[in-house]
């Protein structure tokens, strides 16, 4: 079966649309983790594609359905931002050949098709509908959720996977080049790092609105706190380190006004979830969570990196766009998940959805008060990537978990969960999702 | 007090000696970094019984750094972020500085800049004071 | 700085060859009169591609922003670090941005909103590229 690639049909790209027509009519059932690691250890049963089926097997009996019961397949075939198959290094047939390959040697180990997942995962007897929801989870969301709302599919499976190999993130290939071809040359010439744009609209910010980095650190120190409460992290898992505000100051920059804690780990991971009718949900074993809308930022800079006034009216828009299709305000927000894998563009979502009633310039202030899972303004409870790894997916598995109740120790305890958004990446070019306990 | 100190002060008794300090960075340095490194705990024990000021540069956080040194029982006399050697040599008089370390624009870069001399794991693991 | 080498495409052939004659050039859509950078096939606005061709600029800009790189993903540029990165907007149109390394601007003392002019530097390979110089500071 051929995926096919979503129709632009698929997208709320634009205000005016009104409420989303199927509104509380798709749920989440099941969640999936896999474990997690650094970086992969080479083995077969580590493999992006291992991890893969055991985050979709898992999905799939949290939610206490049979596999035959699934009829669709969303996922990103895209499993890295910055860590490549090195040049001239054999692929390892071994673990290639421990599964049924495709084409590709490299399916599996550092890309992966629906094709692979399929063939490896044969009690998946009864897809019928395949698409691609790339780069990140947000994306394969609204694929999954307005496919499921179309009817295309009324069981879906949602996944993003995550691999990493040895050596450096986003160091090698081209950027070990001697040369750089003239195109590339115009943005990359000067040696930025992944973390550089948004380190500008923050140092931007911070001169409009006389603010300074160190007011990021209570933001950093309840982010890894949440993600030490995230079982399925990478932190807990392997490092349970808290971030002080002392260490937080004392990192090294990357990209100044961007330190080392402003950026995430890459990590090895898979998630999955699924996706499925309210009627066919009461049969399920989970509590339902309702996706009441969806939203997509198709914008671009005008020029090489976004401005600051480029971001806050992109992300005001997001907000407006959540709001209009879900029927809901800022103030029906029971707490938000939304990005943050530069955290310096995290209080630009937050100013963006007026979380608490916050307007432009007040994020940083916001941070020094109560943002605790137990307080009445919780700020990002799942941790995102700075509690739990380079995963752009804690956000959602939360905002499931918290609205089911299913958060454990990281449950939030100052509000009640009903309704949360969560979504990402950049503040311009992102998908985002409102979440209900509800369908109404 | 460190156990450095306490060892430094019994050598001025016995009359002048040189006084060391040895940074450790932690992944691909020590044994207990991600990835490992060659360099053990119980070597760096053995360079602090002979009487030199150790702690660790690293990228791991301070507090992160603190613990894994408590947890092997090792009294550290600094535990910093990486470009913070110059702190480091502001506030601890030595006659002789050395950074360890297995990446060469984070470690040996900064630290001779930062006026260190600069060991790979590998030249250290060999070096006399280890052995 | 040692940049990398910049190999011309067919896209940006006449930006890297107006810099080797010490010209700055931005893409142009002659249809809604609009400049563009980076370069792309299409105006970014219209759609067009026959309309798109490149304008001559003035070199005078100013220093919209900057950050200052510590850890930088191009090998050849990793002895420099510690570098200013600033963005620059163009007098023609301040919605067009241009990276700079600022060369004789010490590092982390990028005065924000500086008036700036363009000069050429080489590259690894010879070819030049434009750079921008606070104006008044020398090199």
């Amino acid at each position: 079966m051929t995926p096919q690639n979503p129709p632009a049909s698929f997208y709320r790209t634009t205000e005016g649309l009104g409420l989303w027509e199927h509104r509380g009519k798709v749920a989440a059932v099941g969640v999936g983790h896999s474990p997690t690691a650094r970086r992969w250890d080479g083995t077969p049963e580590t493999c992006v594609g291992a991890w893969s089926i055991l985050a979709l097997r898992r999905a799939i009996a949290d939610a206490g359905v049979s596999p035959n019961q699934i009829d669709g397949l969303v996922l990103d075939p895209v499993t890295t931002t910055g860590a490549y198959w090195p040049e001239g290094v054999p692929v390892p047939m071994d673990v290639v050949n421990a599964f049924h390959p495709t084409s590709d040697p490299l399916d599996g180990i550092a890309k992966l098709s629906a094709e692979w997942i399929l063939q490896n995962m044969p009690e998946l007897t009864n897809i019928q509908f395949v698409m691609y929801g790339p780069r990140c989870m947000s994306h394969a969301i609204v694929v999954a959720a307005q496919a499921v709302g179309e009817g295309l599919t009324h069981t879906c499976l949602v996944l993003k996977s995550w691999h990493n190999f040895e050596g450096r993130y986003y160091q090698g290939g081209a950027n070990a080049q001697d040369t750089i071809d003239g195109t590339s040359a115009i943005s990359r010439l000067w040696g930025t790092p992944a973390s550089y744009g948004t380190a500008l609209q923050f140092a931007e910010y911070c001169r409009k609105y006389g603010k300074t980095h160190d007011m990021m650190a209570p933001f950093i120190s309840n982010s890894r706190r949440n993600g030490l409460l995230f079982p399925e992290g990478y932190w807990a898992q392997h490092r349970p380190e808290p971030l002080t505000t002392e260490d937080y100051l004392a990192a090294r920059w990357i990209a100044k006004p961007a330190n080392l804690f402003d950026n995430d780990i890459p990590i090895m991971v898979s998630a999955a979830y699924l996706f499925t009718t309210p009627e066919r949900a009461k049969d399920m074993q989970q509590k339902p969570v309702y996706i009441l809308n969806h939203t997509s930022s198709r914008a671009t800079p005008r020029s090489l990196t976004p401005t600051l006034e480029e971001v806050e009216a992109e992300t005001a828009k997001t907000g407006r766009k959540l709001y209009e299709g879900a029927g809901i305000t800022a103030a029906d927000l029971s707490f938000e998940n939304m990005y943050d894998g530069f955290t310096l563009f995290h209080q630009f979502h937050l100013e963006g959805l007026g979380y608490r009633g916050i307007k432009c310039g007040e994020a940083l202030d916001f941070y020094q008060t109560d943002i605790s899972i137990e307080g009445p303004n919780p700020v990002s409870p799942s941790g995102g990537n700075i509690g739990s790894g380079r995963s752009r997916f804690w956000m959602h598995t939360d905002c499931i978990q918290q609205l089911q109740g299913r958060a454990g120790a990281r449950q939030v305890t100052g509000v009640t969960p009903e309704i949360a958004v969560s979504g990402g990446p950049m503040p311009l070019g992102g998908n985002f999702t409102v979440w209900s306990a509800t369908p109404d | 007090m460190s156990a450095a100190t306490t060892v430094r002060l019994t050598h001025a008794q016995k009359g002048s000696y040189i006084v060391i300090l040895i940074s450790f960075d932690i992944d691909g340095t020590l044994e207990v970094g991600d990835p490992p490194g060659v360099l053990t705990m119980a070597m760096v024990k053995r360079v602090q019984k002979q009487g030199c000021w150790i702690g660790s540069c690293s990228d791991r956080p301070i507090s992160a750094q603190r613990a894994i040194w408590a947890q092997h029982n090792i009294s550290i006399d600094f535990a910093v972020g990486k470009l913070m050697l110059p702190d480091v040599k502001a506030k601890f008089v030595a006659d002789m500085y050395y950074h360890i370390g297995d990446r060469e624009d984070l470690d040996r870069k900064y630290a001779l800049d930062a006026g260190f001399e600069f060991l790979w794991p590998h030249e250290a693991i060999v070096h006399p004071w280890f052995l | 700085m040692a940049k990398q080498g910049v190999v011309p495409d067919a896209l940006t052939q006449p930006f890297w060859d107006a810099a080797n004659e010490g010209r700055l050039v931005i893409q142009h859509c002659r249809a809604c009169n609009r400049l563009q950078h980076p370069p792309a096939p299409t105006c970014q606005q219209c759609g067009s591609r026959d309309h798109l061709g490149w304008q001559e600029m003035s070199g005078r800009g100013t220093i919209y922003n900057y950050g200052v790189v510590y850890d930088c993903p191009i090998r050849l540029l990793q002895q420099d670090q510690p570098f200013n990165v600033a963005v620059i907007m163009l007098d023609e149109d301040p919605g067009i941005q241009m990276y700079s390394h600022l060369p004789g601007t010490p590092v982390d003392q990028v005065p924000v909103g500086a008036r700036v002019e363009v000069i050429f530097e080489a590259t690894a390979n010879g070819q030049k590229v434009p750079e921008w110089r606070v104006v008044g500071e020398s090199l």
